[in-house]
């Protein structure tokens, strides 16, 4: 709501500066979004006066000025306005000004007669409409004074809350200015001269559902002159952000801004002998004054004759009854109706307007007939009009007055401050919220739902004026209190009672995870979570990848890819179920801005919705490509590689106490069929592998790889608590097996049979690795390092034979691998 | 063979390896000399096998030039060892000697990314007042994200949020952490002090300040009389924790649905360009809200706050354009140490 301060000083004294007031305002819960000075574009513009006008040597549609600017020089400027004569006071533009419109003024040779600057129209300024003529200033005006000094205005632009319908109005905004200043608040209605014809010659008013639109007034002006608003109306509509029309719909929108009634000024030629509020009949259709043919619903509201719906009821008017030039006679619709109608009909057309805006946030409903009236006034002023005896009017403005009660002691304990219940009261009342020493105060709303009986004494009455719809409450009465006290008064203390239990922090493992893997070398990245379709078909976690406590703790991935019903736009339409597809866009990206390696991880969510029920879960996904190690010229720079990707789960999977396994490989569209594996495990389970080949993005160099996995704790946090025990004194011991593994068996399974069957062991890795000849295609010698820990020297040796004499039997009936040797001490 | 045969065989036998250990180039030809020398089976024990032969009162004698002997050879081979491995050392340091200054291995510099390290910062701030971490769901329905936080449906405060719904009927992304309130309060009753970071969704055109995709952290605190002015003591606390102790902050009141009495806090640091600038929105929670979380507003009361994790990490960092969060650009990124 943009405020121009002349306006505002019509209602309530302000000895403020536009910024003072605008801080004031924003600590009184009225935050404004900036302070403008309106012309302030007016360079090199200022006051002048024409001393003589004549005409031009050579040119007929051309005039000869001398004009005045004060103590300098006198200017000839030449002019093609005929609306000039000498005596008048007109805006000057000066050699050097930039015009709104970006042109430059310069002294120029106009038909062979030089011209020392331009007299300026309303339009020229971007001030009013007018382009014919020059704007004519009041003789008033100083010579000399800079344009925008005499013109210009101080807007204060105040971002009015939902809640705060009552403030969308220049007099509603000068009651707050008032509360801060103490300066009294007067609106004094212009007084209307009515003409001898009666209203209701003529014309009726039925109104179909008095729910719908609880109060009416209409009221008809005769005699009008449709034409433009005089200039200092144009530029005060201006200044407060709106267009100029005619002086009509101007007179409306004055009126809207000046009181926040909207009303609708209607032909009354166009209409036919009973205006109508009632419901749209389904499929009836209104071109509304945007040229909009509209389908109406039965549940919107319309103003019709009773031929045909006129005009959206509170949003917007209709073509058909549209105020044109040869209008004569108007009829003024001043309405209170249904908030939420009036939104939903806004929302169903996607028709937001000024008038639609205010009647969604309440409107009082005694501002019927005084915006009827005073439109009414503006147009007999205005337009030459004159207003018809009466108004017809249906419904009601007396409503009994509203009471709320509160407890001060209870806005006390709220606030934590020691105001007193008088204090309380004469903050109150600076903002129009009376004391009401008769009525009942025993009665507390709490909540709409819920009010109790106070004890005797210790609540407070008050009246709550009738633009105040918004208190309904008596929390809504301590925030009064708060507000017009002032926040800042409010002392700041610490809490210090009833401390919840402890609970360990979600984030705990995922906290130590990401540290490790950005102590690894690794960026984090955060990515979208909404992905294109395209993006969401290329990967999906297998549902069978993650299961048993691993899927109830983190998530179990898997249903249907949900999709949104209004996108922004095709490229994130829809919720990932794989982090991978964004991780992907990101290499891509990083690719493109020369990041020839890199290694990026997320922690981050996948999205599914099994019958209807959506679910999340949490993963953590890696990406790494190009050169894992730099400045190493001795080494040369290691390429990342499935081993070293391996390295960074193992490391991740230790947090949990877990080794990662690793299993049959997945059929995935994003990875290389031959160069991934799924990851199995109770802690931690996924997969990994290269980027698919027939990727979009893979290229030869630098390959890409990519991991995903749950991790059990990654979205709890719970973290296990390790249970020690001591070591023995005795070193530890290890046997070396070497194994040939055919080809139709992998080294997973081998080890995975090893981890299985040999319980004792403490540890089992892959020492040694070898294909080739003299081997068979596909068969490789796997050396394989068993360590255990004995209590005391040899005191296992049997033991350990007989696990290892196991597990020879065992991946030779389930592998097909035999031993080729064993060694060890 | 009689005493003096013998004794001048090992006087011999001490010139002779004299000699010999002044000849011997390192140290291993130099103890391999002198085991033979002075070992077991060495040349001495040789040359003393014909001891026996001699008469009892010469053998002492005898004993006593044998000592002497291996005395003297001893301390020549522990003299030639001593030089021998000085200058041996010296070898090896110049063999091994590198070239030390090279630059080294750069290092694996990976980084943290700064949202979720704004949401640690603020974590870290709150748990020292109590506030633990607590996370919920992204996918709302429109009840727990606005109708029990007191913003009915066709009410004109809705506009505050722009929402991208779900195909599926009532479903939406939240546009807020705010339902985390709700569900916190369902799931237990009071005391509470809880924050919920997470992610939000909104319908929203992208640009330097703004995008469809933003994070959050809603606070939330519930007790037997928790004030306004707790709200404004914590609150400094955080601005304090997030901006340096020299941060002020600024309390107005500012409009929330869910709040009542509403707040806007404003922050300003020395050397902060702008003046005031508002990092959070707060209140004390609206007794509708507790009714709707199954706490009743009569014995208990509480402040809530959220505040924008991007804004709050752009001002920390001086990053004068959101989109670079979701761009992860690792040259960006690698500034995050």
């Amino acid at each position: 709501m943009k405020i121009p301060l002349s306006w505002l000083r019509e209602f309530t004294d302000v000895q403020l500066t536009a910024e003072q007031l605008a801080d004031a305002l924003t600590l009184r819960g009225l935050e404004v979004r900036g302070v403008e000075r309106w012309g302030a574009s007016w360079n090199k513009m200022v006051v002048g006066e024409l001393l003589e006008v004549g005409p031009h040597p050579k040119a007929d549609r051309l005039q000869l000025t001398k004009v005045r600017i004060g103590d300098g020089p006198i200017l000839n400027i030449v002019c093609g306005a005929r609306n000039i004569a000498a005596g008048q006071r007109i805006p000057v533009a000066l050699v050097g000004a930039e015009m709104p419109d970006g042109r430059r003024i310069e002294r120029a040779e106009k038909m062979g007669i030089a011209s020392e600057g331009m007299l300026c129209s309303g339009q020229e300024l971007d001030a009013t409409d007018d382009g014919d003529g020059i704007l004519i200033l009041d003789p008033s005006a100083p010579l000399g004074t800079p344009l925008v000094d005499y013109l210009g205005e101080d807007v204060i632009d105040v971002d009015v809350k939902p809640n705060r319908g009552d403030l969308l109005s220049i007099l509603g905004l000068a009651r707050e200015v008032g509360a801060i200043t103490g300066a009294p608040v007067v609106y004094a209605a212009r007084a209307l001269k009515e003409g001898a014809d009666a209203v209701g010659a003529g014309l009726a008013l039925r109104v179909a559902d008095e729910t719908l639109a609880p109060h009416v007034a209409l009221r008809v002006v005769d005699g009008v002159k449709v034409a433009a608003s005089p200039d200092r109306v144009q530029m005060r509509l201006k200044a407060a952000g709106l267009r100029s029309i005619s002086n009509v719909v101007d007179a409306t929108n004055y009126i809207m801004l000046e009181i926040g009634k909207p009303t609708h000024a209607f032909d009354r030629a166009k209409v036919g002998d009973t205006l109508q509020i009632r419901l749209a009949k389904k499929g009836e259709s209104l071109e509304t004054l945007d040229h909009e043919v509209r389908t109406l619903d039965a549940t919107d509201l319309v103003v019709a004759d009773e031929r045909a719906a006129l005009a959206l009821a509170g949003v917007m008017g209709g073509a058909s009854s549209e105020v044109t030039p040869s209008t004569t006679s108007v009829i003024i619709e001043s309405a209170i109706f249904a908030p939420t109608s009036v939104r939903r009909s806004a929302q169903r057309h996607s028709l937001r307007s000024e008038a639609s805006h205010r009647f969604e946030r309440g409107q009082e409903r005694r501002l019927a007939a005084l915006g009827a009236d005073q439109v009414a006034a503006l147009l007999t002023e205005w337009a030459g009009g004159v207003a018809r005896a009466g108004r017809l009017m249906s419904g009601t403005a007396d409503l009994p007055a509203a009471t709320l009660n509160f407890r001060p002691s209870r806005v006390r304990a709220l606030l934590g401050v020691a105001l007193t219940d008088d204090e309380q009261i004469a903050l109150l009342g600076s903002i129009g919220i009376s004391a009401d020493a008769a009525a009942d105060s025993t009665k507390i709303v709490v909540t709409p739902k819920r009010s109790i009986s106070a004890a005797k004494g210790s609540a407070r009455a008050v009246r709550v004026p009738s633009w105040r719809s918004d208190l309904e409450i008596e929390a809504d009465l301590a925030e009064e209190v708060a507000r017009l006290y002032g926040y800042e008064r409010i002392p700041t203390s610490i809490p210090s009672a009833d401390l919840p239990s402890h609970r360990p922090s979600p984030t705990l493992l995922r906290d130590r995870v990401r540290r490790l893997l950005a102590d690894a070398g690794l960026h984090e990245v955060v990515t979208h979570a909404l992905v294109s379709a395209t993006q969401a078909e290329l990967w999906s976690e297998p549902a069978t990848l993650v299961t048993g406590p691993l899927a109830v703790s983190e998530g179990a991935a898997g249903g249907a890819v949900i999709v949104l019903q209004n996108p922004l736009s095709a490229d994130h339409d829809r919720l990932r179920q794989s982090l991978l597809p964004s991780l992907l866009d990101r290499v891509d990206a990083n690719l493109r801005y020369g990041a020839t390696s890199g290694a990026i991880f997320e922690v981050g969510r996948g999205y599914g919705s099994t019958k209807g029920a959506p679910s999340e879960w949490t993963r953590l996904s890696i990406a790494v490509w190009g050169e894992c190690e730099q400045g190493v010229p001795s080494a040369g720079a290691t390429a990342w590689n499935l081993d070293e990707l391996k390295r960074l789960l193992a490391q991740v999977a230790h947090l949990v106490g877990e080794r990662p396994a690793y299993g049959e490989s997945i059929e995935s569209p994003v990875l290389h069929p031959g160069i991934n594996a799924a990851i199995t495990g109770e802690r931690i389970a996924g997969l990994l592998g290269e980027l698919h080949p027939a990727s979009p993005i893979w290229r030869d160099a630098p390959r890409i790889l990519l991991a995903e996995v749950a991790i059990a704790g990654l979205q709890s946090g719970r973290l296990e608590v390790a249970k020690v025990v001591l070591p023995p004194t005795t070193p530890p011991v290890t046997r070396d097996l070497a194994l040939l593994i055919p080809a139709t068996s992998t080294v997973g399974q081998v080890v995975a049979v090893a981890r299985s069957t040999v319980s004792r062991a403490t540890a089992v890795e892959l020492f040694d690795l070898f294909a080739g000849a003299p081997l068979a295609p596909g068969e490789r010698s796997a050396g394989l390092r068993f360590t255990f820990q004995p209590s005391a020297t040899g005191a296992d040796d049997e033991a350990i034979a007989t696990e290892l004499a196991a597990f020879e039997g065992t991946v030779l009936r389930t592998c097909g691998a035999r031993i080729r040797g064993v060694e060890g001490q | 063979m009689d005493l003096a045969a013998l004794e001048k065989q090992l006087r011999s036998l001490q010139g002779d390896a004299a000699t010999r250990i002044a000849a011997v180039a390192s140290t291993p030809d130099l103890e391999e000399l002198g085991s033979s020398l002075l070992g077991k089976r060495g040349a001495i024990t040789e040359i003393l096998r014909g001891i026996g032969a001699l008469p009892a009162e010469d053998r002492p004698k005898i004993g006593v030039v044998a000592n002497e002997v291996r005395a003297a050879i001893d301390a020549a081979i522990t003299a030639r060892h001593a030089s021998l491995s000085t200058g041996e050392l010296l070898a090896r340091i110049e063999r091994e000697r590198v070239d030390a200054t090279t630059p080294g291995p750069a290092p694996r510099t990976g980084s943290l990314h700064p949202i979720p390290e704004t949401i640690a910062a603020i974590a870290e701030i709150m748990a020292s007042f109590g506030f633990v971490v607590a996370e919920g769901q992204e996918i709302e329905d429109d009840v727990t994200n606005f109708q029990l936080l007191n913003i009915p449906e066709d009410h004109p405060s809705r506009d505050l949020w722009d929402t991208l719904y779900l195909q599926e009927p009532g479903r939406l992304l939240r546009t807020h952490t705010s339902p985390g309130q709700i569900r916190t309060m369902q799931a237990g009753g009071p005391p509470i002090r809880v924050i919920l970071p997470g992610r939000c969704f909104r319908y929203e055109a992208v640009d330097a300040s703004h995008g469809f995709e933003f994070h959050q952290v809603e606070g939330l605190l519930v007790d037997g009389g928790a004030t306004l002015a707790d709200l404004k003591g914590i609150l400094d606390e955080l601005a304090k924790g997030l901006f340096g102790s020299a941060a002020r902050t600024r309390f107005r009141p500012g409009y929330y649905p869910f709040t009542e009495p509403s707040v806007a806090v404003d922050v300003s640091w020395p050397g902060s360009k702008d003046g005031w600038m508002t990092i959070l929105g707060a209140g004390m929670v609206h007794p509708v809200v507790l009714e709707n979380g199954g706490i009743d507003p009569e014995t208990h009361q509480g402040f809530a706050f959220g505040l924008g994790v991007e804004r709050i990490a752009m001002l920390r960092h001086g990053i004068p354009d959101l989109r670079a969060f979701l761009e992860n650009d690792l040259r960006f990124l690698a500034g995050f140490r």
